[in-house]
């Protein structure tokens, strides 16, 4: 209105702005009231008479403030509304909100919802109703709702861990706009192509031929990860963008499977669509990270889940020579597992399985370790070939074994026989290595002089033998040759694995291209073959992410994955862990390599100034504010005028004063509330406070705090507790985690604690404070005879508690033995039952004298009726405050011993039961 | 609004509460008392209970037991010992407790009752220690004890107890002794007809008198202006004025015209009539009162000099 963003809710009611001009002229013939003088000569005055009667006019201030006070309360009553949101002017239909809650819509989530909420209240005050289409939901049909429904499917609204395509949605809006031909159409739009925003876009425009439409989008569009890469000394993340508005910069999290941060890393897009960000960590750290996130980017895009693809790689070791596991320096196997165990995770197979390859291979280990063995033809050699066709890496190491066998599973054809250098019918020296050429992954590997072979099988001199040579010896016969067959490949060392023919197995150089060896493994990423997949089973969701990238419980509707799925997530399977929890399959929501594009409007107009709403901001109570304070004001004046010498004696000034200042100090004292309440936290946190519950009764509360005192002081000259004063607690306000104990005097008139308040005291006895409830109810109450009204009240107030069970405090409690010996807790009567939680039964077995038991922990809840405190309790001058029954002082001084047990109890626990033992541990400890 | 009261009966409370103000009224007395004594007598001790007054020559055709023959044995001539004043003078004392009197404007210091009853107390101290008897008119009879500005607070204070009736704005028609005084002090705003009975009244055997007419400041200026609405002090009236600047000089007018009615009535019984406005002082005040009551009186009402 008015080029500024104010609205009315009803603005006929300012058509009574026009009384103003009424108003102003009767203000004007209205004199103000007289001054008042009192004035003894007045029969003097009484015969005068003044002929002049004009009366004297309400001075231009006070008229402009009751104008002012007058028009106030109009523009309240027409209900203006500042920043209300626009709408199409002269539309009486439907406004239809078309909502993208794919992930990328949830970095901006909560300014999503406001404008869609602004947009429904401005709907809701012009009239109309309003429609919400979320995009996920595309399938069902989009129906009108009013204010209220709108609110609550707004509000369960959350953004989706995928991109759900858009073109299902249109079919339930087409419907909707023919069927309401008036329908306002607000699209508001997450800007990324993903889900097919242009296709979406061309159609919506064809749709809503005669239809106001509008696009709220944010300028800034979010960031993904498109995949991650696992190089050896670094794990890369790609991190992709639409276009040069989303953020240039910023920082990449790892974290593992509890969420924390492990490692981060900045990253800068420059000027390009697309950057690295690389995490170099220590390869322990690293094979924790489960997965990759964006700072300040919540979006399951922007997450990358880390599965077995992206970790060390899994290799299982299998060694034909089995039976020298006794002598482990002697076995193949102890050499490889050295070598790789700080890259890899080592399988090896134990026990007595009948075939450890079969066993080691359900495992799913990305490379398979054979040390000096012959694989017969069968189930276990085709199992093995498939294991390399679908991308395992086979390494093998030549051997007496190798060398007898007859198989295919080596990279090249092997002569009968091996050769033997340096050996005592040889005049042949052992064989250096020779540097390392080109084609192999070992290039760049040094070849350590005292690396040497005294004995190796020998490759058939075939065709591109040279090829699959990776090392050799000096002489050129290939000592390490590989083929790739499959998606996988064969590796083979013409030498054993432990140092009967080569000294190799123990030299650095060793480890190095074993470790090569398994990084080979991760190049080519294991995707199994469709002959696989058909065979396979599935994998249930076992944690999946929503819209934020946070991952949780899958929703009911989450579907299993086949194994091997190799997509991305979507409705059906949500991004996520799939599996069983010891070997999970990631699912992320961006495919590796993805680019994210700009969505393409196709000409839909741009709602100005995207999702920034300031929020409306309703002015009528504070214009009735204003118009209240103007009339307050507007008295003052008035008596001043009337009576300005004796302005400050009247009453009623000093009440309209009083009122105005007692107004603007309930505000400050309504903020100043949470700093007192932290003030007293900070006393409660640094000293020890007993608490006790403020009934609301003043005499039992004084009761309360003198009772609690005086315990205090006797502790404080008896014991080692140092507590100081109680303090009053309202459950419902003060944080009760400060207080080792809650004395709580029930009161049967009061009204119940609040649900909150109830709650507050369940969290506070889970988590190991302990209450006492003190009916005080001992005199009144008959055993079996009816409850008195205390303890119906807590009984009403414990029905909403999780109560363990209780017993009457058995006499070898370790509550009556925390420093008195006592056999009962006496208050202002002795009779009264007191309770606390049961113990577990005493275990049969246990012959030894125990004088004392307790529980694994305190009692959360103690019940007595004997009014404790009205026992405890001295006024300031020592004497007491309540008289006993039956009476004497030796039952104040057992009250003041249970309170002193209680008080031990709460703080020590079951010390003092194990501390019965201590002399037998001693005994125990000194022989 | 409504918690304030009306002006006149928060006035009337404040006169009844006379009682409760007497103690510093009656320090207020002392101190003014003492002062004038001060200033006009110097430290002279004489006193009541001297009844030695002075020898004076006989005159021929006195009894001739009045001869102090003691005192004639040293001279030629005899001489008569006189006494000091025996039948001393009775002063009667009269201020107006009216609510009108208990009017004080911010103008004033005081209200024109507690001056009233400041000058009246201050002169009962000051005729009693000059040898008058003196009484409060119609509360009292004639005392001359010396704690006589206590003695007189505790009757007022009495008087209020006992009488809840409001006070009458002229003196009380009891005829005084001839060769007695009055001093009748009040603002005296009833009708002229109405002070002039009541003197002439008072005044019917004789005696001689002083009247002093108390005003509030407020009341001489008239400083109102603009829509003022008057309240008489003790009853319901009250006047509406629009324009209460143009009933200033009216009022002036009358003001004088009440003022020469009191002041012509009280010449007619051969009285003083003098004019007191509560922002002097109160000493000034009760200095003139005094003098004018001394040089008036007879050779042996002496106190004065």
């Amino acid at each position: 209105m008015f080029g500024l963003p104010l609205a009315f809710a009803a603005p006929a009611v300012l058509v009574a702005l026009v009384a103003l001009g009424a108003l102003y002229y009767f203000l004007r013939v209205t004199p103000p009231r007289p001054r008042q003088v009192v004035f003894p000569p007045l029969r003097l005055l009484l015969g005068l008479d003044d002929k002049e009667t004009t009366p004297a006019k309400t001075p231009w201030p006070l008229l402009l403030l009751r104008l002012a006070i007058a028009a106030a309360v109009v523009l309240a009553m027409a209900g203006p509304i500042w920043n209300a949101a626009k709408t199409a002017i002269g539309r009486d239909g439907a406004l239809l909100v078309v909502f993208d809650d794919g992930w990328a819509s949830a970095p901006s989530w909560d300014r999503r919802i406001a404008v869609a909420r602004e947009a429904m209240s401005a709907a809701t005050r012009a009239g109309r109703l309003a429609a919400l289409a979320p995009i996920s939901q595309g399938g069902l049909d989009v129906m009108p709702l009013d204010a209220a429904n709108f609110e609550s499917k707004l509000s369960a609204l959350a953004p989706v861990p995928y991109a759900p395509p858009r073109e299902a949605a249109l079919a339930p809006i087409g419907r909707f706009l023919a069927h309401d031909p008036n329908a306002e159409i607000l699209w508001i739009a997450d800007g990324l192509e993903l889900g097919g925003a242009a296709g979406f876009a061309t159609k919506l425009k064809a749709l809503a031929e005669g239809h106001a439409i509008a696009v709220a989008a944010e300028g800034a569009t979010p960031i993904a990860i498109a995949g991650v890469e696992s190089l050896p000394g670094a794990l890369k993340a790609r991190l992709t963008r639409a276009d040069s508005n989303a953020r240039a910069e910023g920082v990449a999290r790892a974290l593992d499977a509890q969420g924390r941060v492990i490692g981060q890393t900045p990253f800068q897009f420059g000027a390009r669509l697309t950057t690295d960000a690389s995490f170099d960590l220590p390869v322990e750290l690293r094979n924790e990270i489960a997965r990759l996130v964006v700072a300040d980017e919540p979006a399951a895009g922007a997450t990358w889940l880390i599965d077995e693809r992206w970790r060390r790689r899994r290799v299982a070791i299998v060694s034909g020579a089995s039976a020298d596991i006794a002598q482990p320096l002697l076995s193949p196997n102890y050499y490889v597992r050295r070598a790789l165990a700080p890259y890899a995770d080592i399988r090896e197979a134990h026990g007595e399985v009948s075939d450890p390859i079969l066993a080691l291979l359900a495992e799913k280990p990305s490379a398979l370790v054979l040390a000096d063995m012959s694989v017969p033809p069968g189930p276990t050699r085709d199992k093995l070939n498939e294991f390399v066709d679908s991308g395992g890496v086979l390494v093998r190491f030549a051997g007496t074994r190798l060398a007898a066998g007859d198989d295919d599973l080596i990279p090249t054809a092997l002569r009968r026989g091996g050769r033997t250098l340096g050996g005592a019918l040889s005049w042949e020296t052992p064989k250096h290595i020779a540097p390392f050429e080109d084609p192999s992954p070992f290039v760049g590997l040094a070849a350590p002089d005292e690396v040497t072979v005294t004995r190796q099988v020998l490759a058939e001199p075939e065709p591109g033998l040279a090829a699959k040579t990776w090392a050799r010896l000096a002489d050129g016969t290939p000592l390490v040759t590989a083929e790739r067959r499959g998606k996988g490949m064969i590796v083979l060392f013409h030498v054993t694995a432990d140092t009967t023919w080569s000294n190799l197995p123990i030299s650095g150089l060793f480890v190095e291209m074993l470790r090569r060896i398994i990084a080979e493994a991760g190049a080519a990423p294991a995707a199994p073959a469709g002959s696989v997949a058909k065979t396979a089973q599935t994998l249930p969701p076992w944690r999946t992410l929503d819209g934020f990238g946070v991952l949780g419980a899958p929703p009911a509707n989450a579907q299993p994955i086949p194994d091997g799925f190799a997509g991305i997530g979507e409705a059906t399977h949500l991004p996520g862990f799939y599996g069983a929890a010891d070997s999970l399959v990631a699912v992320n929501a961006m495919a590796p390599g993805e680019a994210l594009a700009a969505a393409d409007y196709a000409g839909l107009p741009l709602r100005a100034g995207g999702l920034a709403v300031a929020p409306p901001i309703d002015l009528k109570p504070w214009l009735l504010l204003a118009a209240l304070v103007g009339f307050l004001i507007d008295a003052l004046a008035s008596l001043w005028l009337a009576r300005p010498q004796s302005f400050v004696r009247r009453p009623a000034a000093l009440l309209i004063a009083l009122a105005l200042f007692a107004g603007l100090a309930g505000v400050d004292r309504a903020r100043a509330q949470p700093a007192a309440a932290l003030d007293q936290d900070m006393k409660a946190a640094l000293e020890t406070h007993l608490g006790y519950i403020a009934t609301g009764d003043a005499d039992v509360d004084e009761t309360s705090r003198l009772g609690l005192s005086t315990l205090a002081k006797v502790l404080d000259r008896r014991t080692s507790a140092a507590v100081a004063e109680p303090i009053a607690l309202d459950p419902a306000r003060d944080e009760l985690a400060f207080y080792p104990l809650i004395y709580w005097p029930i009161v049967a008139g009061r009204p119940q604690p609040p649900s909150l308040a109830v709650a507050r005291i369940t969290a506070y006895m889970k988590n190991g404070g302990t209450v006492i409830f003190d009916t005080r109810d001992a005199l009144n109450s008959r055993p079996g005879g009816a409850s008195t009204p205390e303890t119906v009240w807590l009984r009403t107030l414990l029905a909403g508690v999780d109560v363990p069970l209780l017993e009457p405090i058995p006499r070898d409690h370790v509550v009556t033995k925390t420093f008195y010996l006592l056999d009962s807790f006496v208050g202002r009567t002795d009779m009264g039952q007191t309770w606390i939680e049961a113990l577990p039964p005493p275990d049969p077995n246990d012959r030894a004298p125990r004088p004392a038991r307790a529980g694994d922990s305190v009692s959360p809840i103690i019940i007595t009726s004997n009014d404790l405190a009205g026992a405890w309790a001295l006024d300031a001058n020592g004497s007491p405050l309540h008289p006993l029954v039956p009476g004497g002082p030796r039952q104040r001084e057992l009250a003041w011993r249970g309170g002193v047990n209680l008080v031990m109890y709460a703080l020590t626990g079951n010390y003092k039961a194990d501390q019965v033992h201590a002399k037998d541990l001693l005994e125990r400890l000194s022989h | 609004m409504a918690t304030a009261p009306a002006p006149s009966s928060r006035l009337r409370e404040q006169a009844a509460t006379l009682a409760a103000r007497l103690p510093s009224l009656v320090v207020a007395a002392r101190r003014i008392a003492q002062s004038v004594m001060h200033g006009v007598h110097g430290r002279r001790q004489a006193g009541p209970g001297e009844t030695f007054w002075q020898f004076r020559p006989f005159v021929s055709g006195e009894p001739a037991a009045r001869v102090d023959w003691r005192r004639s044995a040293r001279e030629n001539h005899a001489f008569v010992r006189e006494r000091e004043w025996e039948a001393a003078h009775t002063l009667w004392l009269w201020f107006d407790r009216s609510a009108s009197m208990a009017f004080g404007s911010e103008l004033a210091a005081s209200t024109k009752l507690d001056r009233a009853a400041v000058l009246t107390l201050a002169l009962a101290d000051l005729a009693v220690r000059g040898g008058e008897r003196v009484g409060l008119l119609g509360l009292s009879r004639p005392i001359a004890a010396r704690g006589i500005i206590d003695r007189f607070a505790e009757i007022l204070a009495a008087s209020e107890l006992v009488d809840r009736a409001a006070p009458s704005q002229l003196p009380p028609v009891a005829p005084i002794a001839a060769r007695s005084k009055v001093v009748l002090i009040g603002d005296f705003l009833s009708p002229g007809d109405e002070v002039a009975r009541s003197f002439a009244a008072i005044g019917s055997n004789g005696a001689e008198g002083q009247v002093l007419m108390i005003c509030d400041p407020l009341e001489e200026t008239f400083p109102f202006a603009g829509h003022t609405e008057f309240l008489a002090p003790a009853d319901v009236a009250r006047l509406r004025a629009p324009r209460a600047q143009n009933l200033r000089a009216a009022y002036l007018a009358r003001l004088a015209a009440q003022r020469e009615a009191v002041r012509s009535a009280s010449a007619r019984q051969g009285w003083d009539f003098a004019l007191h406005r509560t922002d002097e002082s109160a000493a000034a005040a009760l200095l003139s009162l005094h003098a004018r009551l001394s040089e008036r009186g007879p050779a042996n009402l002496a106190w004065g000099t």
